[in-house]
Parts: structure tokens; C-alpha cells; sequence
């Protein structure tokens, strides 16, 4: 007993390690604070993709197509931008320093080192190429490298020191030149350094070095399954486990994301069959981490009246992904008498999906669905009302899964609570 | 003075709920309480408090946090069990006896 919880204090302990070192909590705090700006592309993708044919004549008879299409474009086309602001801001802001600063520095860093050129009608332009996915790494690198060295900068105090009697807003504004100065020298040197090589540019050396083999090893199905059964076993030690397995796997999930979803926006094909972030909300986890959703509905029959109680609460949450009182109310932490289904039927409904996927019966993701959309919405959203569909399968088998384990719970605590009953008849 | 109870947690889904349960029970008790809930990373901005309540997946951030508040607020992981079933009237009144501590 004394082992298993210092094995769960250590665990603890490391994850909390995880969720605060500042480099991997800006990465992922900077990718979720830019959802508002991929929500609202996409969103507007899928306005302007429903499949209705009269809508669609409409759309294009009063040139209401072009606008609709438009928001993505912008957005997750071009997210690589407003990502490296993002972490950028964050990163400084924990090391107590001005984000802004940080943040357009990054940006101004961000287009340093990405190729631009001269266009057919003779104005400079940039492709987007590397402003979308495909650059999501080098704006995560610039990023923490930026803010990393400007807050190094502010720290070690470089600034050119004004003599005595000059004005402290005149020396204020020199200081802020210093950072500046650096950064631009550094990434002009990133710059010139990777112009001579065979890659040309930064973003094509870590797209092709970095960012394409990681996020096939972390979107293969082998790490998405051990990423599932991950979470459920965190949440059964008492970790939260998503939190934890996002904080390490965010970064290379999310270009996988991206680029299902720039691809859906632009009419192409969805390049991955697996997008690991999307899949563990809609196959994974439906009701929450160890698909509990059948056990909620089980519990809304429970003998147990603390059961039933804990079914009405948990029901109307889970069909949002949210669990929390059932891993903690029943509790699912420590529950060897759960664990098989806890941690079995997320493993199911990933290993379904993924073979489904792969043999084309169930289309790739599209990435759009937010966290906490409603099963079956988000099956819809995400792919149509084949998925749709699929989660509702999922839904049943979570039932027929959960069922014989929770069965056998309810009866022990149902006994239990007649025997404490006739015990306090007893006494009284 | 009106006492303030801050519950912190990860998410903040789970919390919410738990916050409205309390506040309930509070009226129940006609206790004048402000309840409030938070992220870690937010936590200073929510301060001043009269006693800190961590979400029981929160566990290791305990001494973080009252490193953070300097040891004057009393700071405890409500337990998993009132969490789970949301009982608000159980926390609500474990918050009262260490605000009275």
C-alpha cells in the first residue's frame, strides 16, 4: 500500500512538473488562446461546404461564395502566424516581462526567416505556404527562442545605458532597442545559414528534419493507442490524465490537426487518417476520458441510491465530454473494479476508428469540432453523419460494456447501504 | 466582512458546478459567503482569499500554493469523494471550519 502511493505522489509529482515547465505550458496555453481565430474559420468553412446543392447555387449565384470562403483562408491558412505571437506572448509573460513586446518580435522574427519574393505583377509577396501547418514548428521554435532571449536580454540588462541627465522615458525607449537588435541579428544569421544549404530555408529544413517525422510517430496508431490508454490510466492514479498527455503531445498533435483542417477548408483531400486530438473527443472519449458514457446511463437504473444520485449528476456533463464527478464520485481513481472497462473501451472505439478509417469506411477528421461540442454534433461536424453514426455505435457498446462491471459494483454498494440502513434501525 | 472561498482547479468544467452547488447550500444556511473558482495559473488574481480549496486532482500543487499565498491563507484538496458527488453542503462546510481555523 505504502509502494503504490508513493508511486502515485511520484506521478504527481512529475506530471505537475510537466504542466508547469513554462516552455511546454506556453506551447500549449499559445495554441489554445488561438481558437477563437480557428473557431470562427472554421466554422465558417463548414457554412460554406454543406452539401445542399440549391444552397450551394445560391452561395455562388450571389457571390456569397467567395466571402464564405474567405474566413479560412485567413485563419488556419495562415495560423503559423498568430501561433508564434501567441507562444511568444505567453512565454514572456511567465517570466514576468511584456508579452506584446515579445509577441511582435516574434512575428517580425517569424517573417525574417521566411522566404518571400517578388510576385507576376512585380510586388514583394509571401507564399503562404509556410504560414500555414507546414510552419507550425519553426513558429513554435522562433517563438520560445524570441521570448527566451528577450527576457534574457531585459534580465542581463543590455541596454545601451544613456549618460546622467537624460530623460528615463528617453533611456526607456533606447532599452527596448536592445532585444530588438539582437533577435533581428540572430535570425538573420538562421536566415543566411540555411539559405546556403540544400534546404534554402529553416522552414523547409524543420518541416522536412523535424516537423514530417514526428508528427507521423506521434499520429501513428500505435502512440495515439498508448496515448488513450494513457489518459485513462493517469485519471485511475488520480492525474488528470488529458492535461497531462496534451501538455507533452500538443505540439506535434496539432500541425496533424491543422493541416485536416486546411485541407477540408480548401476542398482537398484530408491527409491524415488519424488526427489524435480530434479522435480522442469524438472515438476515444465519448462522455469524457474512458468513454463513460454508457456507465452514466447505466447508473440512471443503479440500485444504489448514492448511484443514482451520481448518474443524474454525471449524464447531462458527459454528453459534453465532461466526467469528472464519476472518475472522482465513484470513484474511477484506484477502482480496480472499473479499470477494465476504464481503460478497454476508450482502447475499443480508437482501435475501431482506426481500422475504419484506414479502410475508408469512415472518413479522415476534419479537426473542426471544439472541445466540449455534444457527441454526435461533433461526429457530425467532424466528418459527417458517418461518424455521427459510428459515436452512437460507440455509445451502445459503452453500454454493453460497462454494464456486467457496473452491474456487480451496484450490487456490493446497494448491499452495503441496506446493511447500513438496518444497522442505523438498529441503533436508533 | 464577507468571507471568500476559492476553489482552483485544472479544468474548470467540474468546478463550476461545484461553485453553484455551494453557493446553493450557502442560501440553504442563509451564509453570507462569495465563492469563486480559478485557474492555477490565474490564481494570484484572485486573491485575496479567506481559504483555498484544490480540485482533488490538484493534489500536487498543495505546497505551490501555499508557497504562493505565503502560509496566512489555510489551503486544502477537497476530498474526492464530496468532488465527485458534487455535495456541495459537505465542502461548503469543511471550507467553514478552516475559515474559522
Amino acid at each position: 500500500m505504502e509502494k503504490a502511493q508513493n508511486f502515485r505522489n511520484k506521478l504527481q509529482k512529475i506530471s505537475g512538473i510537466i504542466q508547469k515547465n513554462k516552455y511546454m505550458s506556453s506551447i500549449s496555453n499559445g495554441l489554445a488562446a488561438v481558437m477563437p481565430v480557428l473557431i470562427g474559420g472554421a466554422i465558417f468553412s463548414l457554412i460554406d461546404s454543406l452539401n445542399l446543392q440549391i444552397y450551394q447555387d445560391f452561395l455562388v449565384s450571389t457571390g456569397l461564395k467567395t466571402l464564405t470562403s474567405l474566413p479560412a483562408q485567413v485563419t488556419t491558412n495562415v495560423i503559423s502566424i498568430y501561433v508564434v505571437f501567441s507562444i511568444a506572448y505567453g512565454l514572456a509573460e511567465s517570466f514576468k516581462k511584456s508579452g506584446f513586446a515579445a509577441g511582435i518580435i516574434a512575428i517580425m522574427s517569424f517573417l525574417i526567416v521566411t522566404p518571400m519574393g517578388k510576385m507576376e505583377d512585380q510586388t514583394m509577396g509571401i507564399s503562404v505556404q509556410w504560414l500555414g501547418a507546414p510552419g507550425l514548428f519553426v513558429a513554435m521554435l522562433v517563438a520560445i527562442l524570441v521570448a527566451r532571449v528577450y527576457v534574457l536580454v531585459l534580465d542581463k540588462e543590455f541596454y545601451i545605458k544613456m549618460p546622467k541627465g537624460v530623460p528615463p522615458t528617453i533611456e526607456k525607449s533606447f532599452a527596448a532597442i536592445v532585444p530588438s537588435m539582437v533577435i533581428i541579428l540572430i535570425m538573420l544569421a538562421i536566415r543566411g545559414i540555411f539559405a546556403s544549404t540544400a534546404y534554402t530555408s529553416i522552414h523547409q529544413f524543420i518541416f522536412t528534419i523535424v516537423q514530417t517525422p514526428l508528427t507521423a510517430l506521434g499520429g501513428s496508431w500505435p502512440a495515439f493507442l498508448i496515448c488513450v490508454a494513457a489518459t485513462s490510466i493517469f485519471f485511475f492514479l488520480g492525474v488528470h490524465g488529458p492535461l497531462v498527455v496534451y501538455s507533452v503531445m500538443g505540439a506535434i498533435w496539432t500541425p496533424l490537426q491543422i493541416e485536416n483542417m486546411t485541407a477540408f477548408q480548401n476542398g482537398m483531400d484530408l491527409p491524415n487518417l488519424i488526427v489524435p486530438a480530434a479522435s480522442l473527443m469524438i472515438y476515444a472519449g465519448i462522455g469524457g476520458t474512458g468513454a463513460t458514457i454508457g456507465l452514466a446511463f447505466a447508473m440512471l437504473r443503479a440500485k444504489a441510491s448514492r448511484y443514482k444520485t451520481l448518474g443524474k449528476l454525471t449524464v447531462v456533463p458527459s454528453l459534453f465530454g465532461i466526467n469528472e464527478p464519476l472518475i472522482f464520485g465513484m470513484p474511477m481513481v484506484l477502482n480496480t473494479k472499473l479499470i477494465i472497462p476504464f481503460v478497454g473501451m476508450p482502447l475499443l472505439g480508437a482501435g475501431l476508428s482506426v481500422v475504419a478509417t484506414s479502410i475508408g469506411l469512415l472518413p479522415p477528421l476534419r479537426g473542426i469540432a471544439p472541445m466540449g461540442t455534444p457527441v454526435v454534433v461533433s461526429g457530425f461536424i467532424d466528418g459527417g453523419w458517418k461518424v455521427a453514426l459510428f459515436q452512437v455505435l460507440l455509445i451502445i457498446l459503452s453500454y454493453v460494456i460497462y454494464y456486467p462491471f457496473f452491474k456487480k459494483v451496484d450490487n456490493q454498494e446497494y448491499k452495503q447501504e441496506i446493511a447500513g440502513a438496518e444497522n442505523a434501525e438498529v441503533t436508533a | 466582512m464577507t468571507k471568500k472561498i476559492l476553489l482552483v482547479c485544472a479544468g474548470g468544467f467540474s468546478t463550476s458546478m461545484l461553485v453553484e452547488k455551494m453557493k446553493e447550500a450557502a442560501k440553504k444556511k442563509e451564509l453570507v459567503v462569495s465563492i469563486d473558482a480559478c485557474g492555477e495559473s490565474s490564481l494570484e488574481s484572485y486573491l485575496p482569499a479567506d481559504v483555498i480549496m484544490l480540485g482533488p486532482q490538484m493534489g500536487h500543487a498543495e505546497e505551490d500554493v501555499q508557497e504562493k499565498v505565503g502560509g496566512n491563507i489555510p489551503v486544502t484538496v477537497i476530498d474526492m469523494m464530496d468532488y465527485g458527488m458534487m455535495d456541495g453542503e459537505k465542502v461548503l462546510a469543511t471550507a467553514m471550519k478552516m475559515i474559522g481555523a
